[in-house]
């Protein structure tokens, strides 16, 4: 028998959140009337309360200004506040300057022409001015860096702002629901924060009803009610209704939070991905219609031996809506034609039938394109839609496509890209492949941008203007969260120099300075992305793969 | 493949009718006892300038000016017709007059290459396609490299388990300068079968002279010999691809500056 080698089974608290977590916080933790009143014994022995408190959470210490969350930016963590207060911006927003973000400006025809000449030879320059004053509080880790407002008394005269005090639990709603935080908090004097990361969450949810019951209420509340009138199914039904159809909505999760992480391991390890937790099977009968809240559900239909995939489920779209309606009208009960799978991760809300029976479908109009219908559609013309799902390329908006039966390898894209940033190309015209289908490693502005997660100064965010994925660079403190959390590899680390070519070191240890990089759509260039434009055959398109054919167009 | 798109197929019906419309203008100069080739020779000379504009506009990235692939559509449409204008400027397939013999070399040799260079871009990237994992062109050396390493490894490793030099010594005769740098480049260019044949009898000649241990590494040798090979067929074909343009773009700037000279003095001295 061939040797082995053993290892201890990995376990699911081998890397605490905050590994400085001590005994005595846990204590003081559990004497807290937060934890205190849980009854303990309804937690699992693998997942006790106490051990959620030690390794699912850790301590956060903010001073007056520190901004703790910003609205529009994704996070895996909520926040309970122990001590001190804190103050919610209600409206108006605060401006991105304060948050750390990107300031937006189109250049000119005349001043994107000088780029021309004053792109510099030497790769990575950066203007060091723009890093003084920039509001940014450095911590022994990177990570624990933080943007804080310099001016609170301007700050609360300017925004309508909440104050939010000890027992206070804020940004549950988008780390369990994967959806962007609404509002920014930041610290009006010393405080200490429990930041409880979303595995933590989730458990505390499972097993405290109380725990449970806030956070639903604040969905309930926050939430629901808005982003079911948002949705088109409810377009026409009274507001009074909407809210009374809100009670009866169940929430559902599905696959991991953290799919990225092992998409990444077993791309690297080039294994194929898994096929997702299956949520509805093909033939079981409906009992209501699935919302996706956030994350991705592939509809397949089964094909052989296999699953075909048809299409794939984003944030608003809706599943079972077309068989029981079709039950409805008919008075038959319909099972479905499709079955609904997550791909890396899913956030449902549920719609119980008999609700949609007597809100919804006395006066609904029967949809004009059923899922079912896809199927039409040739299996072997799928090729490229069935690749994009199976490699999670469907995260994308604007993955780079390119055709490689056009592509000459001429680099002008290259060229472009250079000539827009500096000199300094934002992207490689290398990546995975499928036939003659080249997805470069370009950044794709997903739809589910985990790179944002983590992110301790906000550096990388969504351009509020355009929905670009944009790094601003002023407060990138190069710390490689977002770089490690890309699952395809699209954000690179770089070193820069200064504008007279010397390398940027810190002064304490002599190492690097890096910054993130990554394509920016050309968010400041006249005339959009240069490297479509460049592009002498067409052969380069920013696709978003839910349209099958990304070239039909051209090639017509 | 692709040889005209339906934007490409339109500019070529324009151009068709501005060329009749210029030979129609030309042909009553003519009748009216004037001399039709200076209209020609300005209108031939703009629509050079216009063709050269193609190199500007890859310069100009960072300004909005329209889609590379239009230009490049206007630059072979533009090309077509420059060519059926210095026919109806030079009135003849060859002109007289040692000056005017060079203008026409160069013509006919942008016009050569740009023909070429078009057949090129559009059957290599196909070819490339299908030959397997693609390498980028700057790091063919390094891979290349580093399977010369991994048979010379492979050599090492013979030796040392078969105490015999056989392998080492074909290896030494003939594989050597084979992994030394990328061979075949016109059998490649061509896509035949010219380095796959090469390596196959290399192979059969050797097998005779080895024992069975040997063969194992005679087989891994071959198998890098195999994948070198596919990396030389990526090589031509990535170098095709890149270099035609030095065919075309030189003698383009050439024949540009002795198009002005050419301008210059009939006005000086012809007119």
């Amino acid at each position: 028998m061939a040797e082995v080698a053993t290892l201890v089974r990995p376990q699911r608290w081998d890397a605490p959140f905050g590994p400085e977590m001590t005994d005595g916080d846990v204590e003081m933790l559990l004497a807290r009337p937060e934890f205190g009143d849980i009854d303990r014994d309804r937690f699992p022995a693998s997942t006790p309360l106490d051990g959620i408190l030690r390794n699912d959470t850790r301590l956060v210490r903010t001073q007056p200004g520190d901004i703790v969350l910003r609205s529009g930016d994704y996070g895996n963590s909520a926040f309970l506040i122990l001590d001190g207060d804190l103050r919610v911006v209600l409206a108006p927003d605060l401006p991105s300057r304060l948050l750390g973000r990107q300031q937006t400006r189109k250049k000119g025809f005349f001043e994107a022409l000088a780029q021309l000449w004053t792109n510099r030879w030497v790769p990575e320059v950066r203007n060091v001015a723009n890093y003084t004053n920039r509001g940014l509080r450095a911590a022994e880790k990177l990570e624990d860096s933080r943007v804080f407002l310099q001016d609170i008394p301007v700050v609360l005269d300017k925004h309508r702002t909440a104050k939010i005090s000890a027992g206070t639990l804020f940004g549950e709603l988008a780390a369990l629901g994967r959806v962007p935080r609404t509002a920014s908090v930041f610290s009006e004097s010393d405080a200490l924060l429990l930041e409880i990361r979303w595995q933590g969450l989730r458990e505390l949810r499972k097993y405290a009803p109380a725990w449970r019951a806030q956070i639903d209420e604040s969905y309930r509340d926050n939430a629901l009610n808005a982003h079911l009138r948002s949705t088109p199914l409810f377009a026409d039904v009274d507001f009074a209704v909407v809210q009374d159809i809100a009670k009866e909505v169940l929430f559902e999760t599905y696959g991991s939070f953290d799919w990225h992480v092992t998409y990444k391991k077993e791309r690297q390890r080039g294994a194929e991905q898994s096929s997702g937790t299956v949520i509805c099977q093909e033939g079981d009968y409906p009992d209501g219609v699935l919302l996706i809240r956030a994350g991705f559900a592939r509809v397949s239909t089964r094909y052989g031996s296999g699953q075909r995939n048809l299409t794939y489920l984003g944030a608003g779209d809706v599943f079972g809506l077309d068989e029981l309606y079709e039950g409805f009208k008919s008075g038959e009960t319909k099972p479905l034609q499709t079955s609904l799978t997550a791909l890396g991760y899913v956030d449902l809300l549920r719609v119980p039938a008999p609700v949609l029976e007597q809100h919804v479908f006395p006066s609904m109009k029967p949809p004009k394109v059923r899922l079912a219908d896809l199927a039409g559609r040739l299996a072997a013309d799928d090729g490229l839609f069935e690749w994009a799902v199976d490699e999670r390329f469907v995260n994308a908006t604007m993955a780079m496509l390119i055709d490689m039966d056009r592509c000459v390898r001429c680099d002008d894209c290259v060229r472009a890209c250079a000539s827009t940033h500096g000199g300094n190309p934002r992207f490689i015209r290398h990546g995975q492949t499928f036939d003659h289908w080249m997805v470069a490693n370009a950044c794709m502005h997903c739809a589910d941008p985990v790179c944002m997660i983590g992110c301790p100064t906000g550096a990388i965010h969504r351009d509020t203007g355009t929905g670009t994925v944009v790094v601003n660079d002023d407060t990138c403190i190069g710390c490689g969260t977002c770089a490690n959390s890309c699952p395809y590899e699209n954000i690179r680390l770089v070193e820069i120099n200064d504008q007279s070519g010397r390398p940027l070191v810190d002064p304490d240890h002599g190492r690097p300075i890096f910054k993130a990089t990554k394509c920016d759509l050309c968010v400041g260039n006249p005339g959009g992305p240069a490297c479509v434009r460049a592009c002498p055959h067409d052969a380069l398109r920013r696709v978003d793969f839910r349209y099958a054919d990304p070239f039909a167009e051209a090639s017509a | 493949m692709r040889v005209l798109s339906r934007a490409g197929a339109l500019l070529l019906l324009l151009a068709a009718a501005a060329f009749a419309a210029l030979w129609i203008a030309a042909r009553q100069v003519w009748l009216e006892l004037g001399d039709p080739a200076l209209l020609t020779g300005y209108c031939l000379l703009a629509v050079m300038l216009l063709l050269a504009l193609f190199t500007a506009r890859k310069r100009l990235s960072m300004v909005p000016l329209g889609r590379a692939s239009v230009w490049l559509t206007l630059h072979v449409v533009g090309g077509l017709l420059a060519v059926a204008l210095y026919w109806l400027h030079v009135g003849a397939f060859w002109p007289t007059g040692g000056y005017e013999i060079v203008l026409a070399l160069l013509f006919y040799l942008v016009v050569v290459s740009g023909a070429v260079g078009f057949v090129i871009q559009r059957v290599c990237p196909t070819r490339l396609t299908r030959s397997g994992e693609e390498v980028i062109y700057e790091r063919i050396p390094a891979e290349l490299s580093r399977l010369r390493d991994r048979a010379e490894a492979v050599i090492l490793a013979c030796a040392e388990k078969s105490g015999s030099d056989t392998l080492a010594r074909h290896y030494d005769e003939v594989l050597h300068w084979y992994f030394q740098k990328p061979r075949f480049f016109f059998g490649n260019v061509f896509g035949s079968l010219q380095s796959k044949h090469w390596l196959e009898n290399q192979s059969r000649a050797l097998a005779r002279y080895l024992n069975a241990s040997e063969r194992d590494f005679q087989r891994e040798l071959y198998e890098l010999a195999e994948a070198k090979s596919e990396m030389d067929s990526q090589y031509a074909l990535q170098s095709l691809m890149k270099w035609w343009l030095f065919c075309h773009v030189p003698p383009s700037a050439a024949l540009l500056v002795f198009a002005v000279w050419h301008l210059i003095v009939v006005n000086l001295y012809a007119i």
